[in-house]
């Protein structure tokens, strides 16, 4: 009868190792008494035998010896399928029993069937999410998602090295995999990435591309969760009292932004998760996919408080952004002079003794913005004849080689020669010193410009 | 929870290796060397320490017998040299293990030093463990047969002759 009172346990679970299981939870039944010795010295004796005859096993007759890494690795795959059997038992005291009255082979065998069963379902759980994939833009989570775990399934070798993951599994989940190895970590990497996967299938991928761009700009190439985002932004839809299938705040940002004025933390979260639950009536989320979802709340609960307290909730909560759909502005920097020609008129800048006769050549002979990017780099001009160039030329030429440059960003300028980091320092200067108007205006281009 | 393999490789089967080696007396007697069980303890210690020393590790009673079978017919071993002479040849063969990548097996590495020892190393040691063993784990590396030789070698040892 259960008259609701737990079972007394001697070892706790949260002091074992997820991924060396076996190893820690000898040692804990150590400490608590519940192994002797003598039975651990037998649990060695007998871990070292099932390792001699695997040795002999993998080396078939070819070699008597093996490098120590090889054996160290081949234990560590030992141990571990001892400990995905382990894992099966209801509790750590129980699993302990189990090593007392059982012999290592016997552990070993039911912990390698155990992970040819995890195995299976790995690969069914990836073929059935290959089936469905949703269309995220994401470079990291197509080549993991597809590459990735299907070079997991091509490496691993569960008889001699059990507990390696061999890939570097580098799309980062919404709720971050324990510590776990081999097909366990696999296993738990799988479900996170299916169930994330089946909250993108309840949006238009156009509607996540356009959400993740207002938020990240190009983030196709961006190693981050895209997961996070997207819940945070339909739970934003909700309170903002938009549709959460379309991930638009737009219409309710103001109603959005005001719920949160004057919330201790404890009331943040509980607005997160009143949100959530409404989403779960909304998209009728399977009981897996909403646990899963209630389990990343509290880390986007930390980022809605700390953006609240910085004044900062579009950050956390962005609107789309259609990258796709602005205009364009195609720029040629047109057609460069003969090199011959190019000589030439170095040659009589260079022979110019005043800075205006040398403006004057330059905007006699040159024509293109190809040729006069390369005569502000080779002519050896001074910090005022460069200055005077520049003036001379128009928004769309600075707002071009401003987008050339690489203005607007921070870029290692390890690679740049001395004239080109110089150049960038001029045009820098040249445009910060233009009145506000024109450098919102050259702002602007740069953004929507293009060369041809 | 520590599993080391070296306390277990050395002391749960040095009774075998040292029962394995004196069994290698039955054949060896006809060529008038055998071992004592001292030292046969002695050499399964070298075996040990070879292991080690290259980072090794063997389960089963390991290669010494294969080791003495096949060398104690050489006409550079005597009973004078034979107990050092298989000393460093166990070292030769765990170092050699290692140089060649285990892209060669045991048997026809014992069979490569046997052939080189008794051949064009003349019973030099130091040639086989240097010159030798060297030539092999380039040829294996290069996925050259573990006999060859470049030609101006071959020139060489023609013209001496």
């Amino acid at each position: 009868m259960n008259n609701g009172l737990d079972k007394i346990r001697i070892i706790e679970p949260d002091t074992l190792d997820g991924e060396f299981y076996f190893q820690s939870l000898i040692e804990q039944a150590q400490i608590k008494g519940l192994l002797s010795d003598a039975e651990i010295e037998r649990l060695q004796y007998e871990c070292l035998a099932l390792l001699a005859k695997k040795a002999e096993r993998y080396n078939s007759g070819f070699s008597s010896s093996l490098r120590v890494e090889k054996a160290q690795s081949m234990m560590a795959s030992v141990l571990f399928t001892i400990g995905v059997h382990l894992k099966t038992c209801p509790a750590p005291d129980d699993a302990a029993t189990v090593l007392k009255s059982e012999t290592v082979d016997d552990l070993y065998q039911k912990g390698r069937e155990r992970i040819d069963v995890l195995l299976t379902s790995a690969k069914t759980l990836h073929q059935n999410l290959l089936r469905n994939l949703a269309e995220i833009k994401n470079v990291f989570y197509r080549a993991t998602v597809e590459g990735g775990i299907k070079g997991f399934f091509k490496l691993y070798n569960p008889d001699y090295s059990a507990q390696e993951i061999h890939i570097t599994a580098d799309y980062p989940t919404g709720l971050p995999v324990p510590k776990l190895a081999g097909i366990e970590f696999i296993t738990a990497y799988l479900n996170r990435l299916y169930l994330e996967n089946s909250f993108f299938l309840c949006f238009a991928s156009e509607d996540i591309h356009h959400l993740m761009c207002g938020g990240f700009g190009e983030y196709e190439e961006l190693l981050m969760n895209v997961f996070e985002p997207v819940l945070t932004s339909a739970i934003g839809c909700v309170l903002a009292g938009t549709d959460p299938r379309r991930l638009d705040i737009s219409s309710g940002e103001m109603l959005l932004y005001r719920q949160f004025e004057g919330l201790s933390d404890r009331e943040i979260s509980e607005l997160i998760q009143t949100a959530a639950q409404k989403l779960d009536r909304v998209f009728n989320l399977s009981p897996q996919l909403y646990g899963y979802i209630k389990s990343c709340l509290p880390s986007i609960a930390d980022k809605v408080k700390a953006a609240t307290d910085r004044k900062q909730l579009d950050k956390v909560f962005f609107k789309p952004d259609y990258p796709d759909e602005r205009p364009e502005l195609l720029y040629s920097f047109g057609e460069k002079m003969p090199d011959e020609q190019y000589r030439k008129v170095l040659e009589e800048i260079a022979l110019c003794r005043f800075s205006q006769d040398k403006i004057a050549v330059i905007r006699e002979s040159v024509h293109s913005l190809a040729d006069m990017e390369d005569i502000l780099l080779d002519a050896e001009l001074t910090y005022e004849e460069v200055m005077s160039v520049l003036g001379s030329l128009g928004l769309p030429e600075l707002a071009a080689l401003s987008k050339r440059y690489q203005l607007q960003a921070e870029i290692d300028e390890f690679g740049l020669s001395e004239r080109e980091q110089n150049m960038r320092e001029y045009l820098k200067e040249h445009i910060a010193g233009m009145p506000q108007k024109q450098r919102e205006a050259i702002e602007k281009m740069v953004k929507v410009i293009r060369e041809e | 929870m520590e599993f080391s393999l070296i306390p277990f490789a050395f002391g749960a089967i040095q009774k075998q290796a040292v029962d394995e080696v004196i069994k290698c007396n039955e054949y060896t007697k006809r060529f008038g060397i055998i071992l004592t069980p001292d030292q046969a303890v002695e050499l399964v210690e070298t075996r040990f320490l070879a292991l080690s020393g290259s980072g090794r590790v063997e389960f089963g009673g390991g290669v010494i017998d294969k080791i003495i079978r096949a060398f104690c017919d050489s006409p550079y071993i005597s009973k004078h040299n034979y107990t050092q002479t298989l000393h460093d040849l166990i070292e030769i063969f765990y170092y050699a293990k290692n140089e060649t990548a285990e892209l060669i097996s045991d048997d026809d590495l014992i069979k490569f030093m046997n052939r080189a020892f008794d051949g064009v190393c003349q019973g030099s040691l130091d040639l086989l463990a240097g010159r030798e063993i060297f030539r092999l784990a380039n040829n294996l590396r290069f996925g050259l047969p573990a006999d060859y030789v470049e030609d101006e070698i071959l020139e060489e040892a023609e013209e001496d002759e």
